[in-house]
């Protein structure tokens, strides 16, 4: 079974390292990672469609119509805008690189990264209330509206905003690794692929929230 | 003695002790933190967790993540190609290689296995089956036995799709190798865990679901059942990353000249394969998280009593497993018509019409997934557009079979194994798509549903479009592979006892289902008056199973001969057989172009594939 | 060089604000009426701009590569 052992005189196929006769031109290989990451989306579209298609079915009472749990609507708005604007920031990142502005472009990937985290905390300690805490500033109740346990207003709020806090946070984990190699000058204004990849990811993270957002805190009535 | 240091040191057993020590940190861990926060005595979040990391540490031990933790790191990781410096060729096959041959490969033993393993629980309880009464299980046991065959033998499935694809698709566009090749070696290893996770769950208490898993009986099943719901996961994020490898392979890495409507014809099923589990894939994942996290963390979603509705679970898994049917078979029949034209020696008749039908059954595949429940109480006017749907199946898979007559018709028809297999696939295949339309109708489903006609209708469909081709892809790209001959007289036999042995068993279980015998029941009543066809089906299920030990040890010391094969024994014009033994590492080393047709056999001055080196004497 | 980079910051900037603006938009349909269709058609508004916009859809058909 020995197929690919004996090398052929002549033939470059006894590779190494440095022999890339064979690898795709960059400029392909980025549009392969392109490509592939973008089927990598659609893919991950059925995963929150099912999600969405999930609470759509279960939160639908006969007679009543689409419900949604009591939550902080403040903390869901704001929650939500940290999210958009640390997409801002990575495009803004992601732009200076295609410009060669280094120092932009690794402060935008910190800061979305931070904001990302911030966003992270906002549902993990606050909506969740992992830690028990509790705060009653301007009439509002910060911490903690719905326990896992609560029927399937629970069940469901749990998932979708677990499966997407999931994202978050591997993506503020590579966008910290695109910080990390940007500061290291591991990229150029021709080859970057990196960080416009970890860009794209992190802006499709915020595109689930997009539909999560009112589909958890806006649709329906409150029960 | 250096072998014996290279199989101990392989990825293989690396990987399997990461696993265990993972498994056993994550299950102590779980249970530490709960008997330290004074929780009560609850063994699963640990196990799952322990899955999880167990998961990791395969990956890691094996080396499967070294690159992308260099890359986390800020190294630089250029890619590692041909064999390691002083070690024998061998050893390739039992560490991570990126190389697509090297994959196809490992995925085609592993699929052959796994294989084995799950047609040795089948045999068990076939043995248990051969009279009325309780004889060799408990009832137990034989729940887990057959969920588990379900199980094993799609895992077998998917990586017997995943060696066709991996090894076939790159040679077959002139590719050097998969568009991401650390990617490809994840989707192949990530599975091996996988297996382990579904084997390790019948261990620890087995499950009695089937392979559906459906609640709320998987939410009250034993321990074993979150093993099954997470190993089953895992095969769907292998499928979903080597699906997407290939969708862009196929995109940007053909030959000069290699148009989509001058690709071989199995590369069109490869695709359309990987349209359905790059997305669909998706959809049961959601369902089997939900279901283990209604077990583990508390939250609702199927279970009635707390508001849930288990047909939300069906609804999510069977938008997956429908379609994920013709991810077993597409690859099949696209084998059927790779393989007719060379045996027949005619062009394929219909090219246009076969590729665009094999998109054609993809696309409709997702329109029909509520006929498995019929009889589930889901909303009655929903099931006649399921029904109707249903039956437009049959169209595109209708073109392929008149394609498939209309190119043997008037041909110069040759007898070698993988015809044979060709021809028993498409005889097969037929019974199984016949018996079909009966279970897609709701009246007679209503009456057929859980007996064992679904189990004949479905063992067609299976053998039919994945398992007689796959044999017949084994047989024909033997010489490729090796570059030996496999012994004609013992494939020949191989066939000779699987074709009848298939028949009995399908038919004799269509008979029994019709008679009113349950699918997935332990004991029946000696008045149906089917003993005598069980025993039939049982002695048919062990001709079966030593015919395909038969095929392996075939392969096995056929691959050990001294005696080369010529380079393209079956005068095929495809390009991966215009090259001589061994393919090198990155398959063409004078490039290609394809200037013709592919299928164009017995057509005087055709040409497919031009390359400037000299012509391989041919076997025709 | 300089006015093409000031150029895509500024399209940036234009972006943001059009998210912040639809989604207040949204807070206040739903506080009003919460009807389901206007909240998706929005939400399927700014998805769109996102993917034009931030994620460079069209790059997908553009033969080079940066
Ligand atoms: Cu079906």
């Amino acid at each position: 079974m020995s197929a690919y052992t004996k090398a052929q005189p002549g033939s470059h196929h006894e590779a190494h390292d440095e022999d890339r006769a064979h690898e795709l031109p960059y400029a392909t290989q980025v549009r392969a990672n392109r490509l592939g990451l973008w089927l990598f989306f659609i893919s991950e579209f059925f995963l929150f469609g099912a999600l969405l298609i999930t609470r759509f079915y279960l939160w639908n009472v006969p007679g009543v119509g689409q419900t949604r749990p009591e939550l902080s609507q403040e903390l869901g708005l704001i929650t939500t805008s940290i999210l958009l604007l640390s997409s801002f920031f990575v495009y803004r990142g992601e732009t200076a690189m295609t410009f060669g502005d280094r120092k932009t472009f690794t402060q935008s990937y910190l800061l979305a990264a931070l904001l990302g985290l911030l966003f992270f905390v906002g549902v993990v300690v606050m909506e969740w209330n992992l830690f028990g805490l509790t705060l009653n500033m301007f009439g509002i109740e910060w911490f903690g509206h719905l326990k896992p346990s609560d029927g399937v207003h629970g069940g469901v709020f749990y998932m979708m905003t677990g499966m997407h806090a999931l994202h978050v946070i591997s993506g503020v984990g590579l966008l910290l690794i695109a910080w990390n190699r940007g500061r290291k000058g591991m990229y150029s204004v021709e080859r970057h692929w990196g960080v416009e990849g970890i860009a794209l990811y992190w802006h499709y993270v915020d595109v689930v929230w997009i539909f999560f957002y009112p589909a958890l805190y806006l649709i329906g009535k409150a029960v | 003695m250096r072998t014996l240091g290279i199989i101990i040191n392989s990825a293989y057993v690396r990987g399997l002790i990461g696993q265990a020590i993972f498994t056993f940190a994550g299950i102590g861990l779980v249970g530490g933190i709960r008997s330290a926060m004074g929780l009560e005595t609850n063994v699963e979040p640990g196990v799952v967790l322990g899955a999880i990391l167990g998961v990791i540490g395969f990956l890691l031990f094996a080396g499967v993540l070294t690159d992308w933790l260099k890359w986390i790191a800020g190294k630089k990781t250029p890619l590692r190609h041909g064999v390691p410096e002083g070690k024998p060729g061998w050893s390739r096959y039992l560490n991570v290689d990126v190389n697509h041959k090297v994959i196809g490969i490992q995925y085609g033993y592993t699929s052959i296995l796994v294989l084995l393993v799950g047609g040795i629980f089948a045999l068990v309880f076939r043995l248990e089956l051969a009279q009325p009464g309780i004889q060799l299980l408990d009832a137990k046991t034989y729940n887990t036995l057959f969920s588990a065959h379900g199980i094993v033998m799609i895992a077998s499935i998917l990586l017997g799709v995943g060696a066709m694809t991996n090894y076939l698709v790159p040679l077959m566009i002139g590719a050097s190798d998969m568009a991401f090749p650390r990617l490809n070696a994840f989707s192949y290893w990530v599975g091996i865990p996988a297996v382990v996770l579904i084997l390790s769950g019948m261990v620890v208490g087995g499950w009695d679901t089937g392979w559906v898993g459906y609640p709320p009986l998987s939410l009250r099943a034993p321990l074993g059942v979150v093993l099954f719901l997470m190993g089953f996961y895992l095969n769907g994020l292998s499928s979903i990353a080597s699906s997407i490898n290939l969708l862009v392979t196929v995109s940007f890495m053909r030959a000069k000249g290699m148009t989509p409507f001058r690709m071989p014809i199995f590369v069109w099923a490869a695709v359309a394969t990987s349209l359905i589990q790059f997305t669909a894939t998706q959809t049961v994942g959601v369902a089997l998280t939900l279901n283990v996290m209604e077990r583990v963390a508390g939250l609702t979603f199927f279970n009635p009593t707390n508001g849930g509705d288990p047909v939300l679970y069906q609804h999510l898994f069977w938008f997956y497993s429908h379609p994920v049917v013709y991810v077993f078979v597409l690859p099949g029949l696209g084998i059927i018509s790779e393989l007719l034209p060379v045996f027949s020696r005619k062009p394929l008749f219909g090219y246009k019409w076969i590729a665009l039908s094999s998109l054609g059954i993809a696309f409709v595949g997702f329109l029909v997934w509520a006929h498995h429940m019929f009889t589930s109480g889901m909303n009655d006017a929903l099931r006649i557009p399921f029904m109707m749907a249903t039956m437009f199946v049959a169209i595109p898979t209708g073109v392929k079979f008149f394609s498939w007559v209309a190119t043997m018709w008037e041909g110069k028809l040759s007898f070698e194994t993988p015809m044979l297999f060709v021809l028993g696939a498409i005889s097969v295949f037929l019974i199984g798509g016949v018996t079909g339309p009966i279970l897609g109708t709701i009246p007679t489903d209503l009456h057929l549903h859980d007996s064992y006609w679904v189990v004949g209708h479905f063992h067609a469909t299976m053998f039919g479009g994945f398992i007689f081709p796959f044999f017949a892809a084994i047989y024909y790209w033997f010489p490729k592979i090796t570059g030996r001959m496999y012994k004609e007289s013992l494939g020949k036999l191989h066939f000779w006892l699987m074709v009848p042995g298939f028949w009995i068993m399908s038919l004799g279980q269509m008979q029994i289902g019709l008679l009113g015998m349950r699918r997935r029941i332990v004991d029946y009543e000696a008045v149906l008056g089917v003993q005598g066809t069980q025993v039939l089906i049982t002695i048919a299920a062990l001709v079966i199973g030593w015919s395909v030990l038969i095929m392996v040890y075939n392969l096995v010391s056929s691959a050990r001969s001294k005696e080369m094969a010529v380079t393209n024994p079956w005068g095929s014009r495809s390009p991966e057989w215009q090259i001589p033994y061994p393919v090198p590492e990155f398959n063409y080393d004078v490039p290609f172009e394809v200037v013709g047709d592919p299928y164009d056999y017995g057509l005087d001055g055709s040409e497919y594939v031009h390359t400037q080196a000299a012509p391989v004497p041919s076997g025709d | 060089m300089d006015e093409q980079k000031k150029a895509a910051f500024r399209q940036g900037n234009i972006v943001v604000l059009l998210l912040a603006v639809l989604t207040i938009a949204e807070f206040a349909i739903a506080i009003v009426n919460g009807s389901t269709v206007f909240l998706f058609i929005i939400a399927l508004i700014k998805a769109a701009v996102i993917v034009q916009v931030f994620m460079h859809v069209s790059r997908l058909w553009r033969e080079e590569s940066h």
